[in-house]
């Protein structure tokens, strides 16, 4: 299974047209999950699936808050810099 | 003898090595097959996302040495998926008829972001797996249980 895996990887040999548009921060999103997923596996003393979605699921918002917080500051800033 | 000093540090090596070789593989030595699930697909998905989106080419350190000292936590195979793309690049370069995977601007850097990051948190696994296994030892009173 991890020969397969590994050989479907390297298929894909042609990278996808993706353009610089508002939709493009969506992807931060995927990689928050797996962050908070991969993180919260590592920390939680027992995995329960409950505690484990619920830890995993505060942590992701977190993250996501924290960047759409930050991003709001250098918006202010470089409209105060260049206005 | 189970709780030599010796076999302690060579179940670490292969704990911390299986970890590398494989997401998730320390944990399921470990016995937490739960946890090397959950990993395995987490961070395989997370390498396949930035695959999918910049191709097989971001993996590649003679364009971005950085990205690729982060993207060798995912596996061992991704220094051989490296090292081809890196030559293929250099042959390109001298010979212009030969090809490359060439990923340029967005998709190169999502795709190093996305595999970077895997990387990263193999890394993690890594370290948490090796963590987990030498207090396991100590509490089964490994080093005299100190």
């Amino acid at each position: 299974m991890v020969a397969e895996t590994f050989f479907l990887l390297a298929s894909f040999t042609v990278p996808e047209r993706l353009g610089l548009n508002p939709l493009t921060l969506l992807l931060l999103l995927p990689l928050i999950a797996s962050i908070s997923i991969v993180y919260k596996t590592l920390k939680v003393p027992r995995m329960q699936t409950g505690v484990f979605i619920k830890e995993t699921v505060t942590l992701f918002f977190s993250i996501a808050v924290f960047i759409v917080i930050t991003a709001l500051v250098l918006f202010l800033l470089a409209w105060w810099a260049t206005g | 003898m189970a709780h030599s000093r010796g076999n302690n540090i060579l179940f670490l090596a292969v704990v911390g090595l299986s970890a590398w070789l494989i997401p998730g593989a320390g944990h399921l030595i470990l016995k937490e097959k739960k946890r090397a699930v959950v990993i395995f697909v987490a961070i395989l998905l997370t390498f396949g996302i930035g695959i999918y989106i910049g191709s097989i080419g971001v993996v590649n350190p003679a364009t971005s040495m950085l990205s690729f000292v982060g993207q060798v936590g995912f596996s061992p195979a991704v220094i051989f998926i490296g090292s081809y793309n890196a030559a293929l690049l250099e042959n390109a370069m001298q010979e212009s008829e030969k090809q490359h995977f060439a990923v340029y601007g967005i998709p190169n850097e999502i795709g190093q972001i996305y595999t970077s990051t895997a990387g990263l948190l193999n890394l993690l696994c890594v370290v948490n797996a090796v963590y987990v296994a030498r207090m396991r030892w100590l509490q089964e009173g490994g080093e005299g249980g100190s």
